[in-house]
């Protein structure tokens, strides 16, 4: 019987520094046959070990058109982010998964998509946007609407910037508090519904972000006439096993880990909803 | 088939299976409680285990869920920064003297470590286990007990290897299972054959045990109200949590609680990964590093882990989360059980 529990080893073949408080890192399994056999999903996540420390579920931001690749983006939150943020490259950490559902994507084509994240949000739909832009022309128009706290809080800044260059494509950024020197958007990040027309014909949307941001963002599409199968979401809690056994992340008869993290709207809806964003 | 076990050539039946099997059974301890114990190698100590092992109407205060899902487990140990060999596994088991509604929680324990992903550690003990029952003479826990109501006990339908039915100063085995009828040819030295008299007085005194049973619930009527789309029941929710003292006493001691923490215990050079139970009703249970926590209003906790025994067990196992066992009110300190839940809704008696 496969042990789930067990992780591998994995060596830190690059760190990049986000934000001041987020760093993305580019990992490959140290033995051979585990990397060669290692595939993942958009949207899938992993769970990551500093052995002594503990274990977290960070979210794969990488996309699975990029063979060989593997990125986890991490925050620095809690005991065990702290210590993979001390970490220098060629150390290790202890990898499990992938686990977890993925984003729709046969169903996404010839469709537009409005990718809607916040903060470190943008890290888990990132994986599915790069596998979108890896195949442009089979999609239509997009829109990246994305966002932070403060100028200091934006993660993938070069990206943010190369996705304007990619054909029907337009990036939006907005910041709760500006500094002095930011010229863009300031304010929720419905506020970016007066920048650009956002419309439900032919379009789906993508969002990821704090529970009050998905509840507002998922008002203001219904708003704008999406309907609820329209919105896909990525949820978060704190699934400390992957695998549907510790309980920790269940919500109404789904396990976040197993049936998620990805959901439509319609779905969360039916979720206990007071748990959730209401 | 009824087969006939003398209650004196217990111990040596016992000793005879412990060269196979690693051998479970309930044991008054020095403080007077009885919980499930393993059958000790050495010769004195063993001989002291069996002469206080108490196979009677006992109130068994933790289910027997642990020797599958201890407590306290390592998942695996770790020196200098890499994970170590694992060791090999233990003994297929022979559990004795499981009261019915606990067998319920066994079954219902093992579908849902097998339920999609596969858990090698539960899956690893649990498998290959006899299983011997023994119903229930008079309910354990007479206040508490509702097994006729959750349709669990007080004898076992199904699922057992072997049932023991008390009869003077003898058991009438009823066989079950093949495991359980291969287990009685393997030792058949212990056990002799029965008459119709004693079929017909095994029928007789399980209806009489089962009379015996005084709780009685709509068990069957909450499990169809909680199913309708409109249910709600915020307002017993409310009742509970406002007494509630989140200890979570009634997790530890269910027999279907499953929930686990996991955590590395360790120093400079080596330590282990660990999981421990863990309870639904703890306020951290779901906070999560940023500092959100979904459920940390006490109502929504309460209500998850009502609805959880009764709406939402199902999903990955064949029956509901509740044996109808009655630890929970029994060991909790205000007086809150899933009984009383079941008549709120379906009585719309005020129990709480």
């Amino acid at each position: 019987m496969f042990n789930e529990y067990q992780p591998f080893p994995a060596t830190i073949e690059k760190i990049k520094d986000e934000t001041y408080d987020t760093k993305t890192f580019t990992l490959r399994f140290a033995d051979d046959d585990v990397q060669t056999d290692f595939a993942y999903r958009q949207g899938q996540f992993m769970e990551v070990s500093v052995l002594g420390y503990g274990e977290v579920p960070i979210s794969i931001t990488s996309s699975p058109s990029r063979k060989g690749v593997l990125e986890l983006c991490i925050r620095a939150a809690g005991k065990v982010t702290r210590q993979i943020h001390t970490l220098q490259p060629q150390d290790i950490l202890h990898l499990r998964g992938p686990y977890g559902n993925t984003f729709p994507y046969e169903e996404l084509k010839g469709k537009n998509i409005y990718f809607i994240t916040g903060g470190i949000g943008l890290a888990p739909v990132r994986s599915l946007m790069n596998l979108v832009f890896d195949h442009k022309s089979e999609f239509g128009k997009v829109k990246v609407l994305y966002g932070a706290r403060t100028p200091q809080d934006i993660c993938f800044r070069e990206e943010l910037e190369d996705w304007k260059k990619i054909n029907d494509t337009e990036v939006f950024l907005t910041v709760d508090r500006p500094c002095d020197d930011w010229c863009g958007c300031t304010g929720v990040i419905t506020e970016l519904w007066k920048e650009t027309e956002i419309t439900a014909e032919n379009a789906v949307a993508v969002v990821c972000g704090p529970p009050i941001m998905i509840k507002f963002v998922a008002m203001k599409l219904n708003q704008s006439g999406f309907t609820d199968r329209d919105i896909i979401i990525t949820l978060e809690r704190h699934m400390k096993c992957g695998i549907g056994k510790c309980g920790h992340c269940n919500c109404g008869d789904k396990f976040i880990c197993t049936d998620g993290p990805v959901f439509s709207y319609d779905e969360v809806k039916k979720m206990p909803l007071k748990e959730y964003i209401f | 088939m009824i087969k006939i076990l003398e209650k004196s050539k217990i111990p040596d039946l016992l000793k005879a299976v412990a060269e196979m099997r690693d051998v479970y059974f309930p044991r008054r301890f020095a403080g007077g409680d009885v919980l499930f114990d393993r059958l000790p190698d050495d010769p004195q100590e063993r001989e002291q285990a069996l002469a206080e092992m108490a196979l009677g109407d006992e109130n068994l205060v933790i289910p027997p869920k642990d020797i599958f899902f201890p407590q306290l487990e390592s998942l695996f140990s770790f020196t200098e920064g890499a994970i170590d060999k694992q060791q090999s596994q233990s003994k297929p088991k022979l559990l004795l003297g499981i009261k019915p509604c606990d067998l319920k929680g066994l079954e219902l324990n093992y579908e849902f470590f097998k339920h999609k992903f596969e858990d090698v550690y539960y899956l690893s003990k649990a498998e290959h286990t006899l299983c011997i029952v023994i119903g229930c003479l008079t309910p354990p826990r007479p206040k508490e007990c509702f097994c006729t109501s959750a349709g669990t006990g007080p004898f076992a339908s199904e699922g057992f290897d072997l049932q023991l039915i008390e009869n003077g100063g003898r058991y009438l085995a009823e066989i079950g299972s093949p495991r359980g009828e291969e287990f009685v040819k393997e030792q058949a030295m212990y056990f002799s054959d029965s008459t119709p008299y004693d079929v017909q007085a095994a029928r007789e005194i399980k209806a009489a045990a089962a009379d015996k049973v005084q709780l009685r619930v709509l068990y069957k009527r909450a499990l169809e109200i909680m199913k309708q789309d409109d249910f709600k029941a915020e307002w017993i929710y409310k009742k509970i949590s406002d007494k509630c003292l989140h200890c979570g006493a009634c997790c530890y001691v269910c027999p279907t609680c499953t929930c686990f923490d996991v955590y590395d215990n360790a120093d400079e050079h080596s330590g282990s990964r660990l999981r421990t139970w863990d309870s639904c009703v703890f306020s951290g249970y779901t906070r999560e590093a940023s500092g959100h926590n979904p459920r940390g209003d006490l109502m929504l906790r309460t209500a998850r882990r009502v609805d959880h025994k009764l709406k939402y067990f199902h999903v990955s196992t064949r029956a509901a989360g509740c044996v109808g066992c009655g630890r929970c009110l029994a060991s909790c300190p205000v007086h809150i059980g899933i009984s009383h839940f079941i008549q709120e809704i379906t009585e719309r008696k005020s129990a709480i």
